[in-house]
């Protein structure tokens, strides 16, 4: 079933970004619906950051264009329209949680009661509430998040931007964000995740792009990224020279475990080659202990891919 | 309405500061030992002295030394809060990172750069003037003596605060927090070379005067801030009919310190334009700069 989503809120075509002689983005396009939330992936400095940062005015491209819910990154009105959480924000230390949801909301243009009302929400979505009167200086890394993503969703925007949402949460903190975020994209809003976390992207974002050094090598959604040929765990004894040659045969790949002699992980073009594997080991005369399909981590995929992309393994099977 | 916020949140932050706390408690105590120090200097003084018309123009004399020293130090004073409280006003943000989550709000650069100016603006000519009036006030108890252009004199240190502010604005847009600093106060301390090289000049060789002029002029045009205290020592003396009377002339006070001659205008001009030109230009600088 394909999900449709309406029109574009974040276009970007071309985009590059080089600091003195250090290309940080290269020739990067993508398009992010409304309704939709998309995610970066990618390595530390693999260019996230600086991405979202073009996107929110911080950095000025040096080539292409971005459009920001159809308007120029630079149009105010728009800025109005979106909200931002930077990568491991920091805080004038000597405000206290109101006095700074207070500013924030004033300079989105927000007053009176209408923001006082909304600054009490947002504390009460992020579990802050109660925390009104403390110094920022005196919050924890955890607090400082749910702070910063509150100042992010003040303005009931129709995008928001993070880079790097859990950091410095913890397990029970990154669960609380994903399902408020989970909540808020329900509501509508637009969600674009920059994030080295797999787990992050997997549990908020439609579509994900890879990234590495610059480049995107991979988009689309999560489960299909990784979209690769089936592996089979095979559990049998003898393992001989005859049936690794027969196996390699009719299979991609075949990998002897290092610490195992009698596993063999077998990659295979379709599921039901894996009665041919049966088959075959029992030709040799040896016995079958276990044949199940081996289901790789998004994260050893994800490994691969930027392996792939640094050319520093084969493309073909290798280590699992 | 951005620039109101920012300039409001930075009058707030400035309040909140220990070192806004420790400058104002400091001033005050020495405004109060100065206080305590001129009153045994003055009541020393009267007992040598003999009484009537002699005796005030004894103390209008100390007055009016007593108070372009005391504004000297109002001068110097001012002068190194200016750099403290401003080398970090847009390299410490940046620095910090603070500025990633006001900079992408609806507002533009140009309002955070001249808001931020706005408040320090605000809360060093308060200060200063504050500063100004209470050593004034001090020194007309005790010796009567109050100049008769004291807005004159508080208005070229004034402006002489908006260009060293200028300077500190300029440089957090370019440099960092400790280099902006350093460049500051190294400029400030050399302004007045300009003047000890003149004084030396007229002192040991006054027909070379014409030739150290167009330095003078120069420096004064890179950092015009000891131009403009020379400017407001003039201000700050008896007028030239009542030094006469003492058989004194005005060239007498041209020191690397003080002035017998007002300002130029076009001095005054070029240190008006100089205190809009350098934060327009920061404003210009981080307009482009990458965050």
């Amino acid at each position: 079933m394909t999900q449709t989503y309406g029109e574009p809120i974040i276009e970007v075509e071309g985009l590059r970004k080089v600091y003195h002689r250090l290309v940080a983005v290269d020739d990067v396009s993508f398009v992010m619906h409304r309704g939709e939330s998309f995610g970066f992936l990618g390595p530390n400095g693999a260019g996230k950051s600086t991405i979202v940062k073009v996107l929110t005015g911080l950095v000025a491209p040096t080539a292409g264009t971005v459009r920001i819910l159809g308007q120029p990154v630079s149009n105010l009105a728009m800025r109005r329209r979106i909200g931002y959480l930077p990568e491991l924000p920091t805080f004038h230390r000597w405000l206290h949680a109101k006095e700074f949801l207070r500013f924030h909301g004033r300079l989105y243009g927000m007053r009176g009661m209408a923001l006082e009302k909304r600054c009490r929400e947002v504390l009460e979505l992020v579990g802050l509430a109660g925390r009104e009167n403390q110094k920022l200086g005196t919050f924890s890394k955890g607090m400082m998040q749910r702070i910063g993503l509150a100042q992010a969703i003040l303005n009931r925007p129709e995008l928001v931007l993070l880079d790097e949402l859990v950091s410095g949460l913890d397990p029970v903190g990154q669960r609380d964000m994903r399902n408020l975020l989970r909540q808020l994209k329900s509501e509508g809003m637009g969600i674009f995740l920059n994030s080295h976390q797999l787990a992050d992207v997997e549990a908020l974002c439609d579509r994900v792009a890879i990234i590495n050094e610059g480049r995107i090598l991979k988009v689309g959604a999560p489960q299909s990224l990784f979209d690769e040929a089936p592996v089979f765990m095979v559990r049998a004894s003898p393992i001989h020279k005859e049936l690794l040659h027969r196996l390699g045969s009719v299979a991609l790949a075949v990998q002897q475990d290092e610490h195992d002699p009698c596993l063999l992980y077998v990659e295979i073009q379709k599921d039901e080659q894996a009665a041919d594997i049966a088959e075959i080991v029992h030709a040799c005369g040896s016995r079958l202990y276990g044949l199940a399909p081996h289901h790789r981590s998004l994260e050893q995929l994800f490994l691969r891919t930027i392996d792939a992309s640094h050319q520093r393994v084969p493309a073909e099977f290798t280590k699992l | 309405m951005g620039l109101v916020l920012i300039t409001r949140f930075t009058l707030l932050e400035a309040m909140r500061r220990r070192l806004f706390l420790a400058v104002l408690i400091l001033s005050i105590l020495i405004v109060a030992a100065f206080a305590i120090l001129l009153r045994i200097v003055m009541n020393a003084s009267l007992g040598n002295s003999g009484s009537g018309f002699n005796t005030q123009l004894t103390e209008l004399g100390e007055g009016a030394i007593i108070t372009v020293l005391a504004i000297w130090m109002v001068y110097l004073l001012s002068s190194t809060l200016t750099i403290v409280f401003t080398a970090n006003m847009i390299s410490g943000e940046v620095e910090a990172g603070t500025f990633a989550l006001i900079v992408p709000k609806p507002l533009t650069r140009v309002e955070i750069v001249l808001g931020k100016w706005l408040g320090y603006a605000l809360i060093v000519c308060v200060y200063t003037a504050l500063l100004f009036l209470s050593f004034l006030a001090v020194i007309h108890w005790q010796t009567g003596y109050w100049p008769t252009d004291a807005l004159s004199a508080l208005g070229l240190l004034e402006l002489g605060m908006l260009a060293l502010l200028g300077i500190t604005t300029l440089g957090s847009s370019l440099v960092p927090t400790m280099v902006n600093g350093a460049i500051a106060l190294m400029l400030f301390l050399g302004a007045p070379t300009a003047s000890i090289v003149q004084f030396v000049v007229q002192i040991f060789k006054p027909t070379s005067s014409p030739t150290v002029q167009p330095v003078t002029t120069i420096i004064n045009l890179i950092i015009p801030t000891d131009a403009l205290w020379h400017g407001a020592s003039f201000f700050l003396l008896p007028p030239a009919a009542n030094l006469l009377t003492l058989g004194i002339s005005l060239p007498t006070f041209n020191t690397p310190f003080t002035s017998g001659q007002p300002i130029t205008p076009a001095l005054l001009i070029w240190a008006a334009l100089y205190c809009i030109a350098l934060p327009a230009l920061a404003a210009l600088r981080f307009h482009r700069r990458d965050l």
